[in-house]
């Protein structure tokens, strides 16, 4: 497959290239044109390019910043990703390092990693009814904590599955020598594969950082006011005062940057994460 | 899945530890999936009154399945986003890591950007949609018209509002198949195609001989991700067109979730739960025979 590239089937490349990478950027571009754009110059055709076409400001983000639900959107988003991804993690990397070192009866291995994975076929719209009639029983309706404790349950098979290959790629000689200058099981994993897993683990709180970020079902369904995340507050801008597209483009920005940042941040771990595994990248 | 050959040396060490590690997560999942799936099951058989369960109801839930037209059109609207996303998202992702699987520079600045998408979040997407499909002077119809056609009405017209879902979707994901296909095509053995290429065989012909069955297992698991994944589409329609106009966009899970939580019709919409549970774990089950090799490669 990999043959000499010829001039004409390099300018071809390059072309298809060109227009996959426009394709991809030009939302993102418009979404900060919109944020920038005088009222007067949103709905005015041929305003693509600030300074040229029109003359941008920053009102927008100024007033959307100073809006008090905003900033507690941006919080509640904070709380419920650092805190699901932190629950995954935790719960994720113990998960991963049994799955890896130790063998549960003939099948019990695989059978546990299928346990972990299935949660991503379930669709969401499935529980989202359990989930609001457990929560309003138990007083948690609108209160972040319970986005945290779904968020962590749909984002564990990413560190079960991410991190236990990394475990298994790991030498076992390491332990062995940790057990022979008696350390226990516990102390062997926190001393000795830990460290060796850390910018494993960092990338898959990112990536659990960043789904939990994004997601929408259940913090429309469970919130009502005070524990509203970014996602939600975006239909704010457009239910209450028609479409304002700047204060959209604000919005939509707000929301958008942090999960983006965060992939790129874990971009070696994404492909492994994303395919259960199957596929390294 | 994923099995390995486990140690034997840890075996006896640890025969308790090994539990201390591996229940917090199975009791989490025992807790937050297989609870609330009872729980769903149990609601589905009875009826609700202000949120509140009535009376049970046998299997009147179910028999409701059958003769709902507005459900039917959830299910019509489901599948036509799901086939011809997928389709498109699979051809344009993978004929393009084909395309660009060879050594160049700059691959790590286009993975890069690649990946931006699949993080976007999707109702952000939704809103955005809204500014970048506007009828009057957003910026996909001047730039039709720029072209010499004329603008689309896409979000007032029935079936132009389901082609801009559509193509947001297939924005998101076409990355996705992309990056996967890539990262597996260059772990491809290449002495085979060296050597193929020793015996005077085509580029088609290795494409052919060579390249897709070993892909095939990869491109099978890509696909079953991407059916799952589309078969829970909900924020795009949700915040792009709100189901509308009319119900020519109101996907299965937007459906379910207006009658749960606008109507609080709950026992209902959980009976509606459980029937999409059945029609995505019917298409597992037909497709993981295909990619159990891509698990089991990894015992060796």
């Amino acid at each position: 497959m990999r043959r000499k590239t010829s001039p004409v089937q390099y300018i071809l490349i390059g072309g298809i290239m060109l227009i996959a990478l426009i394709w991809v950027l030009f939302p993102f571009y418009w979404a900060l044109v919109n944020s920038i754009k005088r009222p007067a110059d949103t709905f005015r055709a041929g305003a693509w390019i600030p300074f040229l076409q029109f003359q941008p400001t920053l009102e927008h983000w100024i007033s959307e910043l100073s809006i008090i639900e905003i900033r507690q959107a941006l919080l509640n988003s904070t709380i419920i990703s650092l805190g699901a991804a932190t629950l995954a993690v935790l719960l994720g990397t113990l998960a991963a390092y049994a799955l890896a070192r130790f063998r549960f009866g003939k099948k019990g291995n695989a059978n546990f990693t299928t346990w972990f994975i299935s949660q991503r076929i379930l669709p969401p719209v499935v529980v989202v009814i359990p989930f609001f009639l457990i929560m309003r029983q138990l007083q948690l309706l609108d209160n972040v904590f319970s986005l945290v404790l779904l968020n962590a349950t749909f984002t564990l098979p990413f560190p079960v599955i991410i991190l236990s290959q990394m475990i298994r790629e790991l030498p076992q000689e390491l332990e062995e020598a940790a057990y022979v200058d008696g350390a226990s099981v516990f102390q062997a994993f926190t001393r000795v594969v830990l460290p060796l897993i850390l910018p494993g683990l960092v990338a898959t709180w990112i990536i659990c950082m960043a789904f939990s970020w994004n997601e929408f079902l259940f913090a429309l369904s469970l919130t009502t006011k005070s524990a509203i995340p970014m996602p939600v507050i975006i239909a704010g801008a457009e239910h209450t005062r028609g479409v304002q597209f700047w204060f959209v483009g604000v919005r939509v920005m707000l929301t958008m940057l942090p999960p983006i940042v965060f992939a790129l941040l874990a971009q070696r771990y994404i492909i492994r994460g994303l395919t259960l595994g199957a596929v390294k990248g | 899945m994923a099995a390995t050959e486990a140690p034997a040396p840890q075996q006896r060490r640890s025969d308790k530890t090994k539990f201390f590690f591996i229940m917090p997560a199975v009791i989490w999942v025992l807790i937050f999936t297989i609870f609330p799936l009872l729980y769903a099951l149990y609601t589905s058989f009875f009826s609700f009154r202000f949120g509140r369960i009535n009376q049970f109801v046998g299997g009147a839930n179910f028999a409701r399945l059958l003769t709902d037209s507005n459900l039917h059109n959830g299910l019509r609207v489901t599948l036509t986003f799901v086939i011809i996303t997928v389709t498109i998202q699979m051809l344009l992702g993978f004929g393009l890591a084909l395309l660009l699987n060879r050594e160049m520079r700059g691959k790590n600045i286009l993975r890069a950007i690649m990946i931006l998408p699949l993080f976007a979040t999707p109702v952000a997407m939704g809103y955005l949609g809204i500014t970048l499909f506007y009828e009057i002077n957003g910026p996909i119809n001047e730039l039709l018209r720029a072209l010499g056609g004329t603008g689309v009405p896409w979000l007032s017209n029935p079936f132009w509002a389901m082609v801009a879902i559509i193509l947001i979707d297939i924005w998101q994901w076409t990355p996705f198949v992309f990056l996967v296909s890539l990262a597996a095509l260059q772990g491809l053995p290449s002495d085979l195609f060296e050597a193929a290429e020793v015996d005077g065989a085509s580029g088609w012909q290795s494409f052919r001989r060579i390249t897709l069955p070993l892909m095939a297992p990869i491109l099978w698991l890509i696909l079953l991700l991407r059916l799952v994944e589309a078969f829970k589409v909900f924020d795009i329609p949700t915040s792009l067109t709100l189901g509308g106009p009319g119900r020519a966009t109101e996907v299965y899970s937007l459906f379910t979730y207006r009658t749960a939580l606008r109507f609080f019709d709950h026992g209902y919409a959980a009976a509606q739960g459980f029937l999409l549970l059945i029609i995505v774990s019917l298409i597992v089950a037909l497709l993981f025979g295909q990619i159990r090799s891509v698990y089991q490669e990894e015992r060796s």
